[in-house]
């Protein structure tokens, strides 16, 4: 139990690292999410393709995969990003193809008369998303939202296999020096714990607002 | 409606498939390890098979090492994927190697079957020593590096073998020569490696990154993530001989003792297993074994097997 004590500092500096990866990357995952459930739901056909590939490719491929293939394979053809960037731009990425099934699911659950309105009103197509099929839109996403985010936060830690000193990593590299396994892996995962637990309470508070706003 | 729905989804798996060849091709497969292959193995298993196998008087009934004869199989916690020390053939499925070799020793000297005498189950450092006191293994044989930490968990028995780290920089590196150059460099290594700690003793300044595997870390070096990678020298000549953009500077800067993880609590069972290293050491199968695994990458004659016991925890 003593190792955790004396290396509190070094593990919440790791924890530290996962909430900086988490929080870039669920806000690159919402926004890329977003612009991709437009693309989808658009009547540009060749926007809609675009987006079905996306998420098609990176919703069926392994987050571990799709690290190593980052890490190590990109700089192979010249590109090399360092490893905290990289884990970012995975998760983003990987969490985006997920935030757009949320969201367009989130919009089709909106009544097509909604739409039909706006078009009956004169709304372009960006007004009525914006103005008409967002809004109830996101009532219905929060929680599957949520879902993301605990997905990316628990995620963060696959980038302990590149070489990311994240919480798993340090807490991988403190068992090596003091070999308590049980106690430190038991710590780390109530870090964990209290992230995703973190999510759902902010998740389930914004739903509750955005009812009864509606009511 | 159906029609256009399964021809966007025939071009979105086309297009996966295209972005999948393209991103395979560009693979540089010059860095790929080499597979084993149907690599002969028959003289490997003959060093096993000439190993020497216990009187029945040695072993006492409800000891550790009779449970392992009544089973009639070792249950060894290690890996597979070591070089040099525990590296399974894909095409046969086999494993061998300077620690799979020991064990399997280990294996027909207490049942006297020459193959097929252990079950490895595959541990890492976070599991090692809970597999043993627990008694999923019975034994671990993973290029196990004797602290008195571990000491206090598991018991050991060796040391069988006395490794160092050594540093392996890109080719055309001039600049690091000894580990006192690391400083103020980036240093790969393996996570689960007592190289970690031997780094951060040894150049404190150094900043390291840890990667899972052994060729993530070649990967890193080659590609310029790091400046350089420290592990066991064994592994890090055989790496460097099979490619040729890496090469090993200097000399091992640490002493790193392996021993053999057995349960805490059973001295009978060290000193059973103490008394077969000695035969080994003895009457020439280990020296036999480092030749036909450590031997084919690391020059010269099989270095004089460690004292046993002679290391703090062992």
């Amino acid at each position: 139990m003593h190792v955790v004590i004396d290396s509190f500092g070094f593990l919440l500096g790791g924890l530290l690292v996962t909430l900086e990866l988490t929080a870039l990357a669920f806000v690159g995952a919402l926004l890329l999410g977003t612009v991709l459930a437009v693309f989808r739901v658009s009547p540009v056909p060749p926007l809609r393709v675009a987006g079905a590939a996306y998420v098609e490719v990176l919703r069926n491929m392994p987050l571990l995969s799709l690290l190593v293939l980052v890490v190590f394979g990109l700089p192979d053809v010249g590109v090399t990003f360092s490893l905290f960037t990289s884990a970012v731009l995975c998760l983003a990425g990987y969490g985006a193809a997920f935030v757009c099934e949320a969201v367009r699911g989130g919009i089709n659950a909106v009544p097509v008369g909604q739409a039909e309105a706006a078009r009956a009103l004169g709304f372009t197509f960006s007004q009525s998303l914006r103005h008409v099929i967002l809004p109830p839109a996101f009532r219905t996403m929060v929680q599957p939202l949520v879902n993301i985010f605990i997905g990316i936060a628990l995620g963060s830690s696959l980038a302990a296999a590149v070489g990311v000193s994240e919480l798993t990593n340090r807490t991988q590299l403190l068992n090596l020096r003091s070999a308590e396994a049980v106690v430190l892996f038991l710590v780390s995962g109530a870090m964990y714990l209290a992230i995703a637990l973190l999510g759902g309470t902010i998740g389930g508070a914004l739903e509750r607002r955005l009812t009864r706003r509606a009511r | 409606m159906i029609r256009t729905a399964r021809r966007r989804r025939v071009v979105a798996l086309a297009a996966t498939v295209a972005a999948v060849i393209a991103l395979a091709g560009c693979a540089d497969s010059g860095t790929a390890p080499a597979l084993p292959g149907s690599a002969d193995t028959s003289g490997y298993d003959a060093i096993i098979a000439g190993s020497p196998v216990a009187d029945p008087s040695a072993i006492t009934p409800g000891s550790w090492a009779d449970k392992v004869k009544q089973r009639g199989t070792l249950n060894v916690g290690g890996t597979d994927a070591g070089p040099l020390f525990s590296l399974k053939d894909p095409s046969t499925g086999k494993v061998t190697g300077f620690d799979a070799g020991l064990s399997q020793m280990l294996a027909r000297y207490i049942t006297g079957k020459p193959t097929a005498n252990t079950q490895l189950t595959i541990t890492t450092v976070d599991t090692r020593e809970t597999l043993i006191q627990n008694g999923t293994v019975d034994a671990v044989f993973a290029t196990y590096t004797i602290t008195p930490e571990r000491a206090a968990k598991v018991a050991f028995a060796g040391p069988y073998y006395e490794s160092g780290d050594a540093i392996m920089v890109k080719a055309d590196n001039t600049s690091i020569k000894g580990v006192a150059d690391l400083n103020g460099k980036t240093v790969a290594t393996e996570a689960n490696s007592t190289a970690v700690l031997a780094l951060q003793k040894a150049a404190p300044g150094a900043k390291t990154l840890l990667f899972q595997e052994d060729a993530q870390c070649v990967a890193a070096v080659q590609q310029g993530r790091a400046d350089a990678y420290v592990l066991d020298q064994g592994i890090l000549i055989s790496d460097a001989s099979t490619n040729p953009a890496v090469k090993v500077v200097g000399e091992p800067f640490t002493q790193e003792p392996y021993g053999i993880g057995l349960p805490l609590g059973d001295p009978a069972a060290k000193q059973f297993v103490n008394e077969w290293l000695r035969k080994i050491y003895t009457d020439g199968s280990w020296a036999k074994l480092w030749t036909a695994t450590i031997g084919t990458v690391v020059k010269g004659d099989p270095p004089k097997p460690p004292a046993i016991g002679s290391v703090p925890g062992s």
